[in-house]
C-alpha cells in the first residue's frame, strides 16, 4: 500500500534540474519532464551519493559506428558524484538496468505535488 | 599433457640470412646501408637501455645457423615434450622502430619468407607468426593478405612498442586484414626505440631491470585503447594475444576501465558491453614471465580475477634470460591443461587438436 505525501508546490519544480524534498524522512528528487512529473530516491545505488542533484541532460545513443547521436535530452540524470547515468522515468542505470534507484509515483492536485510512498 | 608454447624464439646468428629474400633498393640498403651494429645486425632504432648480459641464456651458444634449431630441439622442444611451438622470431618485430615504413615492410616480408622457407619445414611442431610493421597499416594489411592464408601461419605479430595506442583507427586496416584471414593479432614486448618513443610514461627510466619490470605499462595502453575504440565491435571474431607483458596487472586495469565506463560511456556510444567483458572474449595473455610473489595465493587471486583459467596461455620465451620452465610454472593445478595447451587451440584455430581431444 502506498500513501500520498505532500512534497512541494508543482511550480517549484524546475525544467532542468530536480527539486530536492524530504518526504517521510526520505530524500527525494522531483523532476519535470514533457510527459509530467517523476520522482526518484535521492540516493545513488552506487555509493549513496545525492543522485538527483547531478545534471539533468541527454546522452549518446548506442551506435554501430563512430557517430555521436545526442539523444534523450532532459530524460537522464547523472549522479552528482560519479556521473552514473539514470533514466529519470524508471530509475534504471543505463549501463546495467538491474541497478536502479527507487522511483515513486507522483500526482498533482491543484498546485500541490504529492509523491506516493 | 598437451603443451603449446606460445612464445618460442627462432633465433639467427646473423640477420644476413634475410639477404636471399630481399631485392632491389631495400636489399642494397640492407647489405650496404648503415645499421645498428656490425654486419649481421638487424636494422632498427635502438632503445636507450642495454641488457647488461645480453638477452639469450648463456647455455645457448649457436655457432652455425643450423645450431639454432638443433639447440632449441635438444634443450627445449624434446626436453620438455613440447607439442606445438609458436615461433615468434626475435629481432624482426624491431622493424616497428624504423621511420621508413617501406624499408620496415621490406624487412618484415623478407623475414616472413625466410620463416616459411627455412624454419617451418624443419619440425612438425613449428607454427609461424608473420611479423608486420604497423607504422604503415596498409602495407601491413597487404602483407597479412599475402601470407595469411598459409596453413602453418597462426598469427600476426607486432612489437608492443608502438608510435600510438593500437586501438587508434589509424591501425584498423590491420584488424580488417586479420579478421579477413582469420588470424589473431599478437603483440610481443619489444620495439622500444626509434619512432616508438614513448614506451615508458613520464620519460625513460634508468636501468635495464627497472625498465623491463615496468614495460607492461605500454600493454595497458594498448588493451584500454583496443577496447575503447570499439575494435571488437567492428571485428567480433578478432582475438588479441599479449605476449611477455606480465599478467597480474590486468585485473586492476580492468576494474578501472569498468568503473570509468560506467560513468562516461557516452564518450564511446559504439560500445555495448563493459570493458572487462570485451577483455574476456577477445584478449589472451601469455604467462611468461609469470609474476612470482612470496605468497602464491596473492598471484592466484589476481589470475582468478582475470578469468585466467580461460585467458592465459603458456609461453616459455625460449631462449631468453627470463625463460619460464614448463615444470615450474605455478598456476592453479585445475587450470593446467587449459593454460598449457587447450586455450591456445581456441585462439590458433589452425592447430590440429590432439588425438585425445579430437576423439571427444
Amino acid at each position: 500500500m502506498t500513501t500520498k505525501h505532500f512534497a512541494c508546490k508543482a511550480d517549484e519544480v524546475p525544467q532542468d534540474a530536480a527539486k530536492i524534498v524530504t518526504v517521510s524522512n526520505m530524500p527525494i528528487g522531483v523532476f519535470r519532464l514533457e510527459d509530467g512529473f517523476h520522482a526518484l530516491l535521492n540516493i545513488c545505488p552506487h555509493k549513496g551519493a545525492a543522485l538527483c542533484e547531478g545534471p539533468v541532460c541527454g546522452t549518446t545513443r548506442q551506435t554501430d559506428s563512430t557517430e555521436f547521436v545526442y539523444d534523450r535530452a532532459g530524460e537522464i540524470v547523472r549522479c552528482a558524484w560519479h556521473g552514473w547515468e539514470f533514466d529519470i522515468r524508471s530509475g534504471e542505470f543505463l549501463v546495467d538496468p538491474s541497478v536502479k534507484t527507487r522511483r515513486f509515483d507522483v500526482s498533482v492536485e491543484g498546485s500541490d505535488l504529492y509523491v506516493h510512498i | 599433457m598437451f603443451i603449446v608454447d606460445c612464445d618460442c624464439h627462432n633465433y639467427w646468428c646473423s640477420a644476413t640470412v634475410l639477404e636471399p629474400y630481399m631485392e632491389g633498393l631495400f636489399k642494397d640498403m640492407f647489405v650496404r646501408g648503415e645499421r645498428t651494429g656490425p654486419r649481421g645486425a638487424f636494422p632498427h632504432g635502438h632503445r636507450p637501455w642495454f641488457h647488461p648480459e645480453g638477452f639469450a641464456r648463456h647455455d645457448v651458444n649457436p655457432v652455425e645457423e643450423d645450431d639454432n634449431y638443433l639447440i632449441m630441439k635438444a634443450k627445449h622442444l624434446d626436453k620438455y615434450d613440447i607439442d606445438v611451438a609458436i615461433l615468434t622470431g626475435d629481432e624482426p618485430i624491431e622493424a616497428s622502430t624504423l621511420a621508413n615504413p617501406y624499408y620496415a615492410n621490406a624487412l618484415c616480408k623478407a623475414y616472413n619468407d625466410y620463416l616459411i622457407d627455412y624454419w617451418l619445414p624443419k619440425d612438425d611442431r613449428f607454427w609461424g607468426s608473420i611479423v608486420v610493421a604497423p607504422q604503415d597499416p596498409h602495407l601491413a594489411a597487404a602483407e597479412i593478405r599475402r601470407l595469411g592464408g598459409h596453413p602453418r601461419i597462426v598469427q600476426v605479430l607486432v612489437s608492443h612498442g608502438a608510435a600510438r595506442p593500437y586501438g587508434d583507427p589509424f591501425y584498423h586496416p590491420i584488424y580488417e586484414a586479420c579478421a579477413e584471414m582469420g588470424l589473431p593479432f599478437a603483440m610481443h614486448l619489444g620495439g622500444q626505440g626509434g619512432i616508438n618513443s614513448t614506451p615508458i610514461g613520464a620519460g625513460p627510466s634508468t636501468f635495464f631491470w627497472e625498465t623491463h619490470a615496468i614495460l607492461p605499462q605500454t600493454a595497458m595502453t594498448h588493451m584500454a585503447s583496443l577496447i575503447a575504440n570499439g575494435v571488437f565491435e567492428k571485428w567480433p571474431s578478432l582475438k588479441v594475444v599479449v605476449i611477455e607483458c606480465g599478467v597480474a596487472w590486468v585485473p586492476s586495469v580492468l576494474w578501472r576501465l569498468d568503473a570509468n565506463y560506467k560513468a562516461l560511456r557516452k564518450e564511446t556510444p559504439w560500445l555495448k558491453r563493459l570493458p572487462s567483458e570485451y577483455f574476456k572474449d577477445h584478449f589472451r595473455f601469455s604467462t611468461q614471465p609469470l609474476e612470482q610473489p612470496e605468497n602464491i595465493q596473492h598471484l592466484w587471486a589476481a589470475l582468478e580475477a582475470m578469468d585466467g583459467e580461460n585467458t592465459l596461455m603458456f609461453a616459455s620465451d625460449y631462449p631468453h634470460w627470463d625463460y619460464d620452465d614448463v615444470n615450474k610454472l605455478h598456476v592453479p593445478p585445475a587450470w593446467r591443461e587449459k593454460i598449457f595447451g587447450l586455450n591456445a587451440l581456441d585462439v590458433y584455430t589452425r592447430l590440429p587438436r590432439p588425438a585425445a581431444q579430437a576423439a571427444e
